[in-house]
């Protein structure tokens, strides 16, 4: 068990090529911690100068207090699964996962008694004899990162472990991470691309975009309180609604209005927020979830008609065309409602609250919440392939953020006109049209 | 439709039949003759070794050659005299043996070696060595073996065995075949290893070597093969006759001794034959996945 600090590391491959820049991380002992982002975003470049398998170019990496950039992985005392599992193929399991211990020369004795005891926490004392060929996906994974655990190692690294399993099985495995997590009690750093994964098994998140970090915080804050419209959209299924709105200031308070119709105050910590950064009216990003929004009759509400259905069991998926934009709209369904498909063209209107509303800057796509130090300053693009001159200091996301969860607003029963789910068996679906169909072809 | 496509399926069978014989057949004369007496194989081909000879003195019995398969009378005496009363074939067939199992083995250990730097360390020395390599494969033995005459007779090691072995054991070829093979091994396996605690060593011992078991096998056959059946090399580097191999000592047979020769040249065949068999699989592999990577 060890705690990690990275301090400004940065990673240029030959000369020209920057993948990670200025990435400052205070990691403790025992955390669990998940880089995430989308592909070429400097996640697992950063992962495998933690391992000692990258140089650093700048910068200092030190774990349990001990600088290490220029210690070989064996001397790291971490261990590490791969994507692709990197089994031994010519050895049995056994061997697979005795092979780190049989170098450290551990008596045979206490290389048994750990092997069968890593294979069954892992529940694969059955599969020792075999060779990884003969090993499914899950097996396979199971096996690497028992060769990590039997280590017993200060900080456990983990590159996208489950992207090579189907749906069902990546599930599965990361329940059992999870538990193992319980088991090994130990420092992780976990690298996937999968915001579900990051979501579920992170104490905090790393979010990472064209080798810079733009967020580093608990699930719940990098959901609630995203800190640029990057990590907005990239965190939480469906993805963000982003609209062209207006911030507007009235004295202390401040509303955001949508399509010149639709106005709406903000939550008082939100203003709270925006007094203390001394944010004026401006036009803004306005940022929804699409679980936030919700269908109503009253008149403070953007109208809107209905695209696609999507029936996802507990809640339906509404696709609707609003304000110049695909919209997601996320209805909860309860026990009694069967969420049967809303016909094409429907109108609905949907409004949301003031504590739901993300406001951010138009050209940085800063959260106009939090102040310019506080905020990621936003990747360059394109990402940049060639050495760019120094850049000022990146201050440090919020780490984290110091508001507190605003205190939930008591939540109104979504409005839901009845007629959004009730059939229309009025409409011959020959008189819908095809939605593919060119201007002035039919059916 | 479908018995033209029957017919042209047995045609080919039949096509690649006559082939397999054609080819099989120098091999299965020789070994049927070899358990043929004297004076069977004198009446098959005694025309045509006596013209060979070139000797007006020999008798030939009949006018045509002709190939027997099937021995008159089955007779292991041929055998016995090799084996048991001509001393001369045992210390070639060990003269073979001790010039072509060190050349195998050195080369496995320096190509091995070799290739795997060739797949660990990349750089525009690197690239350029490889390229070399290639081009030093590319030459035909005879090409190299004024250059390799000259450097063996300016280090004293003309007519010693070492002025075969040291050149055969550096050979391009299984460098290339090995530097392939390793480059088809996953870098995350090496990675792993050496997270695991493995030092460079450990990783080419443990790791790597074992992953190139179909290659090596190849390789190992291929060159002994090669090596075993060498005859340039040994006239021109080894001119005494005491240390020479089988392979050059087959070719100064007399006619009179014909029947021994099938019979030293069954026996000749028996250890290529037995590494091909036993690695055949091995062969295959090694050489197929070659075919399968890309550059």
């Amino acid at each position: 068990m060890a705690d990690l600090s990275l301090r400004s590391v940065k990673k240029v491959y030959d000369n020209t090529v920057v993948a990670v820049q200025e990435f400052s991380l205070e990691i403790a002992d025992k955390e669990f911690i998940v880089l995430v982002g989308p592909s070429g975003c400097g996640k697992s470049t950063t992962l495998r100068m933690v391992a000692g398998l990258e140089d650093i170019t700048e910068g200092e990496l030190y774990i349990g207090g001990r600088k290490v950039n220029t210690v070989p992985p064996k001397d790291r005392d971490i261990a590490m699964v791969f994507q692709n599992y990197a089994l031994y193929p010519h050895m049995t399991v056994y061997d697979n996962i005795a092979y780190g211990l049989k170098l450290r020369k551990f008596p045979k004795r206490v290389i048994d008694e750990k092997v069968r005891e890593a294979a069954e926490i892992l529940d694969i004392t059955e599969l020792l004899k075999r060779k990884p060929k003969a090993l499914s996906g899950g097996q396979r994974q199971r096996v690497a990162i028992g060769r990590a655990i039997v280590r017993e190692p200060q900080v456990f690294l983990m590159d996208e472990p489950l992207s090579n399993l189907d749906a069902k099985l990546r599930n599965q495995m990361r329940s059992e991470i999870i538990k193992l997590r319980q088991k090994v009690n130990t420092t992780f750093i976990y690298v996937t691309h999968d915001q579900t994964e990051a979501m579920t098994l992170g104490d905090r998140i790393v979010i990472m975009r064209d080798g810079f970090v733009q967020q580093v915080g608990t699930p719940q804050e990098v959901f609630h309180h995203p800190a640029n419209l990057f990590v907005a959209g990239f965190i939480g299924t469906p993805q963000m609604n982003v609209f062209d709105g207006r911030l507007v200031r009235e004295g202390s308070r401040y509303f955001v209005e949508l399509d010149g119709t639709v106005r709406i105050e903000l939550s008082a910590e939100k203003e709270e927020r925006l007094r203390k950064c001394g944010v004026e009216t401006q036009p803004v990003k306005l940022g929804l979830r699409p679980e936030h929004l919700t269908l109503t009759d009253s008149g403070n509400a953007v109208c809107a008609a209905v695209d696609v259905s999507e029936m996802m069991g507990s809640a339906v998926h509404i696709h609707v065309s609003a304000c110049g934009k695909d919209v997601v709209i996320v209805v909860p369904l309860s026990e009694e409602e069967d969420g049967d498909a809303i016909p094409l063209g429907t109108p609905v209107r949907f409004t949301f609250r003031g504590s739901a509303a993300h406001v951010f800057d138009v050209e940085t796509g800063r959260n106009l919440e939090y102040p310019i130090a506080q905020a990621p300053e936003p990747a360059p693009e394109p990402p940049p392939t060639e050495l760019p001159a120094p850049v000022p200091v990146l201050e440090q996301v919020p780490e984290p953020v110091p508001a507190p969860v605003p205190a939930p607003e008591p939540i109104p029963e979504p409005v839901i006109p009845q007629s959004v789910f009730d059939p229309l068996p009025e409409i011959p679906p020959e008189k819908l049209g095809d939605p593919f169909a060119e201007d002035g072809e039919e059916g | 439709m479908r018995k033209n496509r029957y017919f042209g399926r047995f045609a080919l069978t039949v096509l690649a039949a006559f082939f397999a014989l054609t080819f099989l057949m120098p091999t299965m004369l020789t070994i049927s003759n070899s358990f043929m007496t004297q004076s069977e194989i004198s009446a098959n081909y005694g025309k045509v070794f006596a013209n060979v000879a070139g000797s007006d003195g020999k008798t030939y019995i009949s006018d045509s050659v002709n190939l027997k398969f099937i021995p008159d009378k089955v007779t292991f005496s041929q055998y016995v005299s090799v084996l048991f009363r001509s001393p001369d074939y045992l210390l070639k067939f060990w003269n073979s043996v001790i010039l072509v199992v060190p050349i195998v083995l050195l080369q496995l250990v320096i190509a091995s070696i070799t290739a795997y730097g060739f797949t660990r360390w990349r750089g525009k020395v690197r690239s350029f060595l490889f390229f070399f390599y290639v081009i030093l494969m590319l030459m035909p033995t005879q090409v190299t073996l004024v250059p390799n005459y000259l450097v063996s007779d300016w280090v004293g090691l003309l007519n010693t065995r070492w002025a075969i072995i040291l050149p055969g054991a550096f050979a391009p070829f299984s460098v290339f075949l090995l530097t392939k093979s390793m480059r088809r091994i996953p870098v995350s396996l090496i990675e792993a290893a050496k997270l695991d605690g493995s030092s460079e060593w450990q990783i080419f011992k443990d790791i790597c070597l074992p992953q190139c078991r179909s290659a090596l096998y190849s390789i190992a056959i291929l060159v002994f093969i090669d090596y075993w059946n060498m005859v340039e090399q040994p006239i021109i580097l080894l001119p005494d006759a005491e240390k020479q191999p089988l392979s050059v000592y087959l070719s100064t047979i007399n006619t009179s001794e014909v029947g021994l020769a099938f019979a030293i040249a069954t026996i000749y065949m028996v250890p290529s034959l037995l590494l091909f068999l036993h690695g055949e699989d091995y062969l295959v592999e090694g050489i197929a996945h070659q075919g399968s990577v890309k550059g």
